[in-house]
């Protein structure tokens, strides 16, 4: 475990040392994703300005819920995204390879050899826009809640890596799948809907088979007080199968890869 | 022209071999729709009217403004141009003989209209799926403005995405800056929720901009309403584009001079 921690710390300084190269780029996360999340806040805002609530939400709540999603999106950012971004490219072109050779963790490695310090301002607005939903719900928030929804937001990064690196690794399988990323485009659109509007179909889809629904709203849920213990105890199931699915899948992925051939 | 026109035709042509690019973007515009639906549905199961919109006429605005954007693919046009002068391709365009922004508009053209052609299947297919009633107008002169809005926002918004293309030529990499413009179009053009909801001084001052009239008000034109605004939007937007026609002109004849054609 300590190794690990010192490979991490190694791979981090190696990226802060490549970002401060180009130093005009070091902030461009937080901009593009600061500004995609000021259009949700406005988009719904203008809708709160003609009804009073969405699906039985408060103004509030919304907030929250954007908050949350923009805090998750500032931590998959931060911590993970610019490492599994292409893996599609490296297994299709075989650079998979350097990773496989060297004496380290291959997937420890792509997850945490581009931690993006440029995101780290989007935690901090997120984190505002969280404080300023709960301040708009005006719910009586324990400090027992707050651990809860900490936990959970964390929780749901994980799940989001766990949906990110299912997606990227269909490569090992099917070779044609370049642009399979793509896909998550599509279906991270969801993840800007609250949960607590699907139903029937919908629900199934987006709770059950592509979680993207639950990532926001469950931590969402907990600050306003509306979670149940099932909910929370769903939350955790899906977040624990999503994550022994995607590491089986990469480990029988491995298998499957074929070098620079692939 | 004909040069132009060859350009198109074979863009077109082409785009059926990015059958993965058609597919997507349909299955995206129908994505959009179908959340919009989601969170409409929600709104209006406990609102009858919001802003002057029943249920029909908000999801016929969307599908009407999805496939209205989805015909804009004129951000192809800035990355294109980004690339080729980072990477030192953009030669081609000083040394054949062409006017290099009527390349690009010859070729967003071209591949506009296989677009169009799938969107407009899909818009269909979202119409007949969902079974509600669609409700646009049947006045042909407001059809008509309409579409001449249109065709006059794409040209537009490839003069646009062409001006910021050529910025590479200063800035050497604007990606961060044109998926910020991204996020930024896609709300001013009125995709993401009608600009009949925002406030009404807000409103106001996108009128004077031209992204109102780029997908926004074509599609409040076709489902029947703001019919007093034409006459200033195609104006406004003529305007535009033809500021934006001299912009481009003064800017490249400048910028190209910054260009090695080596790549950076």
């Amino acid at each position: 475990m300590k190794r690990q921690l010192r490979l991490i710390w190694i791979l981090f300084k190696m990226k802060l040392s490549h970002m401060m190269v180009f130093r005009l780029n070091f902030f461009g996360a937080f901009f593009v994703d600061g500004t995609m999340f000021a259009v949700q806040i406005i988009t719904f805002s203008a809708i709160y300005n003609n009804v009073e609530s969405i699906g039985g939400w408060s103004r509030g709540e919304m907030t929250v819920f954007i908050g949350t999603f923009s805090l998750i999106n500032a931590l998959n950012m931060l911590i993970y995204f610019f490492g599994v971004v292409d893996l599609p490219q490296k297994i299709i072109n075989g650079d998979l390879d350097h990773y496989l050779t060297k004496p380290m963790n291959p997937l420890l490695r792509l997850t945490f050899e581009k931690i993006d310090l440029g995101s780290l301002p989007l935690v901090f607005l997120s984190i505002g826009i969280i404080l300023y939903g709960v301040a708009l719900m005006e719910a009586s928030v324990t400090p027992l809640m707050a651990a809860a929804y900490i936990f959970l937001v964390l929780l749901m990064t994980v799940l989001w890596y766990d949906v990110e690196l299912i997606i990227r690794i269909i490569p090992f399988y099917i070779s044609s799948a370049q642009r399979i990323d793509r896909i998550e485009d599509l279906l991270s659109l969801n993840f800007k809907v609250p949960g607590v509007l699907y139903k029937g179909v919908f629900k199934v889809l987006f709770y059950f088979i592509i979680p993207y629904g639950i990532m926001s709203t469950i931590p969402t849920q907990m600050l306003a007080g509306t979670l149940s213990f099932k909910g929370f105890a769903y939350g955790v199931g899906v977040v624990v199968f999503f994550t022994v699915l995607a590491l089986k899948l990469w480990k029988i992925g491995l298998k499957s890869y074929k070098s620079a051939s692939s | 022209m004909k040069k132009y026109f060859e350009v198109a035709k074979v863009l077109f042509k082409s785009q059926l071999a990015f059958r993965f690019d058609i597919a997507f973007n349909m299955l995206f515009t129908v994505t959009k729709i179908l959340f919009a639906y989601i969170v409409w549905g929600a709104v209006f199961g406990e609102n009858e009217y919001v802003a002057g919109f029943t249920l029909n006429s908000m999801l016929t605005y969307y599908v009407v403004s999805s496939f209205l954007s989805g015909l804009d693919i004129s951000e192809g046009v800035s990355w294109e141009i980004s690339s080729r002068i980072r990477n030192g391709t953009f030669s081609k365009y000083l040394v054949i003989p062409v006017w290099p922004e009527g390349y690009f508009h010859a070729q967003n053209y071209g591949a506009a209209a296989m677009y169009m052609i799938f969107n407009l299947f899909a818009a269909v297919v979202w119409v007949f799926l969902f079974r509600f009633s669609f409700t646009v107008t049947t006045d042909l002169c407001l059809l008509t403005q309409a579409a001449l809005m249109v065709v006059l926002g794409l040209v537009f918004m490839v003069q646009f995405s062409f001006f910021l293309g050529i910025l590479t030529f200063k800035f050497g990499d604007i990606s961060a800056f044109l998926m910020v413009k991204g996020n930024l179009v896609a709300f001013a053009t009125g995709t993401m929720v009608p600009l009949t909801l925002l406030p009404a001084g807000v409103v106001s001052v996108m009128r004077f901009l031209p992204f109102y009239y780029v997908t926004y008000l074509p599609s409040m034109l076709i489902i029947g309403r703001n019919k007093e605004e034409t006459g200033l939007g195609l104006l406004t937007l003529g305007l535009w584009a033809f500021v934006f026609f001299a912009i481009n002109n003064i800017a490249f004849n400048r910028l190209r001079k910054k260009y090695d054609g080596v790549g950076i």
